[in-house]
C-alpha cells in the first residue's frame, strides 16, 4: 500500500515538474522582476510615465503655453550607450501620454512624405471631390519640440556587474531656443554572475 | 525512498504556491470631498510600511496631484513597487494599462513621499497599491 502511494506521488511530481514536454510560454504582467541588469521593458514604461507626469505638472510649461494647447513635435532621444535601444519609440510613448492628456497637440514630421504623397493623390488621380481635397499648405507649425539623450555608465568588479542610466528629456522653444522644461530618470541595477556580452 | 517523495512533493507545492505574496495595501483618496481609505491586505506588509499622510492639490495644467507618505515600521531596508492608478467620477481606472508599478527602496525607520500626476481631467480618485517586491538583492 505504502509503496504504490509513493509511486503515485512520484510520478505525480515527475508529471508536474516535466509538462507536456512543449515549450512553456506564459503571459507576464508589463512591471515583472528584472531578469537583467541591462535596460527592460518595465524600465522604458516608468521612464515614459515619470516624464509625462512631469511635463504635465510643470508650472513653467504651463506659464509658456498661456493656457492653449501647444503644438509639439518630437526628434527621436539619442542613445549615447552601445546597447540598441529603440529611442524614437520612447518619445512615441511620451507622445502618446501627452495627448491623452489633452493638454498638447502634436505634429509629426515622420510622416509627412506620406501627407504629401495622400494630397498629390487627392489632387491627381481624380478620385476624391476636388472642392474637399486638401490641399498642401495648412499643416500646423510645431511650437515646441520634445527630445532627449540616453546615457549609461557600467562597471564591472569581477562578477558583478553594476549599470547606471540616465535619461533626459527636454522641451524645447523653437522660436526662441529656450529649454522650457527638462527632467532625468536614473536607473541603477546591478547582477552578479551576469554575462556582459556586448 | 519515502524522503524523496517527500521532497518531490514539496517541490511540486512550491510550483503552485509560488514564492511571496502580492496583495498589498492600498490607499484611496476621493479629491472632491478628500476623504482617503486605507486597505490593508497583508498582515506581513502592514507590519513593515504605513502610509502615514495623504495630501492632495492641482497643478497648473488643473490636473490632479496627490502625495502618499510612506513610513517604515522595521530597522532593514525595504523594496517595494507602488502604482498610483486614477479613476473617474463612475469608480472605472482610466488608462489603467499604462500605469506603472514603481519600484521604491525604504531605508530602515525612513519615511517617503511619492507624488502621482492625473493623466486625464476627469480623474476624481487615486489610489496607491504597495506591494512587496524581491527582497533577494
Amino acid at each position: 500500500m505504502k509503496t504504490s502511494v509513493t509511486c503515485f506521488l512520484c510520478l505525480t511530481s515527475l508529471v508536474i515538474l516535466t509538462g507536456c514536454g512543449g515549450p512553456r510560454v506564459y503571459e507576464s504582467e508589463l512591471d515583472r522582476r528584472p531578469i537583467t541588469s541591462r535596460l527592460e521593458a518595465q524600465d522604458i514604461r516608468r521612464t515614459v510615465e515619470k516624464m509625462a507626469e512631469s511635463l504635465i505638472a510643470d508650472d513653467a510649461v504651463v506659464a509658456a503655453t498661456a493656457g492653449q494647447k501647444p503644438v509639439l513635435d518630437i526628434e527621436p532621444m539619442k542613445n549615447r550607450t552601445a546597447m540598441s535601444v529603440d529611442m524614437k519609440s520612447i518619445t512615441d510613448s511620451v507622445r502618446t501620454r501627452l495627448i491623452r492628456s489633452r493638454l498638447f497637440r502634436f505634429v509629426d514630421r515622420s510622416t509627412t512624405g506620406a501627407d504629401i504623397a495622400i494630397m498629390d493623390e487627392q489632387a491627381q488621380l481624380g478620385l476624391t471631390d476636388p472642392k474637399k481635397a486638401i490641399r498642401p499648405g495648412q499643416q500646423l507649425a510645431a511650437q515646441m519640440y520634445l527630445t532627449g539623450t540616453l546615457t549609461d555608465i557600467t562597471t564591472r568588479l569581477g562578477r558583478t556587474v553594476d549599470h547606471y542610466y540616465k535619461f533626459t528629456m527636454i522641451l524645447k522653444d523653437l522660436r526662441s531656443g529656450e529649454i522650457i522644461w527638462t527632467d532625468e530618470q536614473e536607473i541603477r541595477k546591478f547582477a552578479r554572475r551576469e554575462k556582459l556580452d556586448r | 525512498m519515502k524522503l524523496f517523495a517527500l521532497a518531490a512533493c514539496l517541490l511540486a507545492m512550491s510550483q503552485f504556491v509560488g514564492c511571496y505574496s502580492t496583495a498589498g495595501t492600498s490607499a484611496v483618496l476621493n479629491h472632491n470631498t478628500g476623504e482617503s481609505v486605507l486597505f490593508e491586505g497583508n498582515t506581513t506588509l502592514r507590519n513593515r510600511i504605513a502610509v502615514t499622510a495623504v495630501t492632495y492639490d492641482k497643478v497648473a495644467s488643473g490636473m490632479n496631484r496627490v502625495n502618499f507618505q510612506l513610513a517604515s515600521q522595521v530597522q532593514k531596508e525595504i523594496h517595494l513597487q507602488y502604482r498610483i492608478a486614477w479613476f473617474n467620477s463612475e469608480g472605472m481606472e482610466i488608462d489603467g494599462d499604462s500605469r506603472t508599478y514603481r519600484p521604491l527602496i525604504v531605508q530602515g525607520l525612513d519615511s517617503v513621499t511619492v507624488t502621482g500626476v492625473a493623466n486625464s481631467p476627469n480623474a476624481v480618485t487615486s489610489r496607491i497599491r504597495i506591494r512587496e517586491w524581491d527582497s533577494s538583492h
